[in-house]
């Protein structure tokens, strides 16, 4: 059973859970009374003939369960195979295919993948922030346990858990853009775009302006993982540092700076794997607001904007493809987990 | 160290002073050691008290007057948060008194509408308290039901009930609650949606977490005794397995609290909280957020607000997980 396999069979496992995820924002998009199309031209008088044009081109002519059958591309197969009734039914999510946004006329999918690198860069770096400045204080608040060292990571611990990170956000940027006016307040720099897009003149310049962005969200952003990580760091330092075999490698005389090194660190570290895995959902929920205060076009700000536009198709493929980022996510960290523990078993076969 | 040693110790333990390790007596009398977590307990306390008094202020009003524009506490006291004042009455986006252009008579000053932030702050307390109460009640009630009956059953009915709890689990708490305040409200989203949104999305944590207490329980003497004469599953769950996996979960939902009153502040700040003209921190920081630049101290207050509160919920909630778990300091 090796590492590939129980890799396989993680995303086999992730399946059952990616269709409910599809059902469940498919039933409460459409727990809303009316028809999308007549909230679309509520204020315009349009004829009968051009709402029916309309709904025929976006499927909503159908019973509901066909429309859902349409959505996750279960009726593009049963076309496919000449199932009647289904002659001319359109890929859908299991094709890859999202639907067509009404407010951008566009396909669901182009717009998730020039909004979702943002959100992803935005998250990647906030869990690097998290990470770096994290760990060291957990595994000195654990080493100066009960020392001023110990209370400080514990009073920051505490506040970062207990404050809004998007009212963080603000507090930057009043201090730090409108203030002291170092920073830029929002929008992203991004590295992936040619420098001239911006009127920059290297690509050296570019990245500059990239991390020059993207500091003040990170740290709204990565505050609240910061102070989880930084919790249960510290803990699990603890209870390592207590284990028989450091008490041993003590005895035996190993400089303390070793042990900490050798023995106590790298155990320590699972717990925190885990919890990067769990804290995603909080990471994409505050990712939401992070976008929204410092004007970031990414997948949360798309979600805002498709229901202030009553853009159902959006709404609904937004919320299922970050719910989507998140089991992939939770599946890449119990991989982590399982390449750094070798204890893990990789469970049976079946 | 001797054996006969120990054995002394042990008795002297439990001989005079002797308290059952777990139970209420045990558990409170170590809170009350505990300098953070009393001190939790004072501002949940205060908070709590801010908004009973605000709460019944304002439906006493209500009911008497028979309009939401008569409150009788705030109008002898402050402008009240839900009145707009006359025009010309009083400076717009005033700033504190200690800012220049600010006065005593409006500490705080005044927000957009010309009405005073002070007492704006203080009756947004209800909004966040009772709402973070109530609906981390609900998940925790929706959540309790759910993990006992998969942990209790087994089977196909947990293999069904987890798999469902996985995939709601899946989906962001405040991504799930803003998509059903908005959809489910038919597009006129009030803050009770926001409260069984929020119930809806802490089921997952709550069902975990009792479900893998459940798993132990269910195999103790008692409940096998229980069963071996007769019980209906439903009474062995309802009076053996419930209140004995309870312990961890209450602690759980001191701690989540905290959170259901960040998700609803995030929900009011996007504008699908609670709605204008309410007084609610959120939606006070979604206001203030426009006026970064020239007024600066608008965007300070709400959010300290909510700092305090949640540091309460957690600073009380650490306490009871170090009284309950003697593993964990």
């Amino acid at each position: 059973m090796g590492l590939l396999r129980y890799t396989l069979n993680r995303f086999l496992q992730a399946i059952p859970v990616m269709f409910g995820i599809a059902v469940i924002t498919f039933l409460l998009v459409n727990s809303m009374p009316g028809n999308p199309v007549d909230v679309m031209l509520a204020e315009q008088d349009a004829s009968p003939e051009l709402i029916q044009a309309i709904e025929e081109r976006y499927g909503l002519d159908e019973p509901l369960h066909i429309q859902f059958l349409n959505y996750i591309g279960f009726s593009w197969f049963l076309a496919q195979i000449g199932f009647p009734g289904f002659a001319d039914a359109p890929p859908g999510l299991l094709q890859g295919d999202l639907g067509l946004s009404m407010y951008y006329e566009r396909p669901v999918s182009d717009l998730m993948l020039t909004r979702l690198p943002p959100t992803l860069l935005l998250m990647m770096s906030a869990f690097a922030f998290a990470l770096v400045t994290a760990i060291p204080l957990g595994v000195l608040a654990a080493t100066r346990r009960n020392q001023p060292a110990d209370h400080v990571s514990r009073i920051v611990a505490l506040i970062g858990v207990s404050t809004p990170s998007f009212w963080i956000g603000i507090m930057l940027i009043i201090l730090f853009s409108v203030q002291l006016g170092w920073l830029p307040s929002g929008r992203l720099v991004y590295p992936w775009r040619d420098p001239s897009h911006y009127g920059y003149g290297s690509t050296l310049e570019l990245y500059y302006q990239t991390v020059r962005h993207l500091i003040l969200p990170m740290i709204a952003l990565g505050t609240l993982q910061m102070a989880t990580i930084m919790r249960v760091e510290r803990s699990s330092m603890i209870e390592s540092l207590q284990k028989e075999y450091v008490k041993l490698a003590r005895a035996y005389g190993v400089s303390e700076r070793k042990i900490l090194r050798k023995h106590a660190f790298r155990p320590s570290q699972l717990p925190v794997v885990t919890l990067v895995g769990l804290n995603l959902t909080s990471a994409i929920g505050g990712a939401v607001l992070i976008e929204m205060v410092f004007s970031i076009n990414g997948m949360g700000r798309l979600l805002i904007q498709s229901i202030q536009t009553h853009d159902y198709q959006l709404v609904l493929g937004t919320t299922v493809v970050i719910g989507f980022v998140f089991v992939i996510g939770v599946i890449i960290t119990d991989i982590a987990y399982a390449y750094i523990d070798p204890r893990v078993s990789y469970g049976e076969g079946s | 160290m001797a054996i006969g040693e120990q054995q002394t110790q042990e008795d002297e333990d439990s001989g005079s002073e002797f308290e059952p390790n777990v139970g209420w007596r045990h558990t409170l009398s170590k809170i009350k050691d505990d300098t953070t977590a009393r001190f939790g307990l004072y501002v949940i306390a205060i908070v709590g008290t801010v908004a009973m008094v605000t709460t019944i202020d304002a439906n006493l009003s209500t009911i008497t007057f028979g309009r939401v524009e008569n409150f009788t506490l705030a109008e002898s006291v402050w402008y009240h948060p839900e009145r707009h004042p006359d025009p010309g009455t009083t400076e717009r986006r005033m700033p504190p008194f200690f800012v220049e252009g600010g006065s005593l008579e409006h500490p705080l000053g005044t927000d957009r509408n010309g009405r005073d932030y002070i007492s704006r702050l203080v009756y947004g307390t209800r909004v966040s308290f009772f709402v973070g109460i109530v609906a981390t009640g609900l998940g925790m009630i929706g959540g309790t039901i759910v993990g006992a009956v998969s942990g209790y059953y087994g089977g196909w009915v947990d293999d069904v009930l987890m798999r469902a709890v996985e995939t709601l689990y899946a989906i962001p708490p405040l991504v799930l609650v803003i998509v059903f305040t908005v959809f489910v409200s038919g597009g006129d989203p009030d803050i009770i949606y926001a409260v069984f949104g929020v119930g809806i999305a802490f089921i997952p944590v709550f069902a975990r977490l009792i479900r893998s207490r459940v798993l132990s329980v269910r195999e103790m003497d008692y409940v096998e005794a229980a069963r071996a004469t007769g019980v209906k599953d439903r009474d062995i769950l309802r009076r053996h397995v419930i209140p004995n996996s309870f312990a961890p979960v209450l602690v759980l939902a001191t701690l989540q609290i905290g959170v259901t009153i960040l998700i609803v502040a995030g929900l009011s700040f996007l504008g699908y909280g609670a709605q204008p003209p309410t007084p609610d921190w959120g939606e006070m920081l979604r206001i203030s957020h426009q006026y970064m630049h020239s007024n600066p101290w608008m965007s300070i207050w709400p959010g300290l607000a909510i700092l305090i509160t949640i540091m309460g919920f957690n600073l009380f909630g650490d306490g009871l997980q170090d009284a309950l778990d003697p593993r964990i300091k």
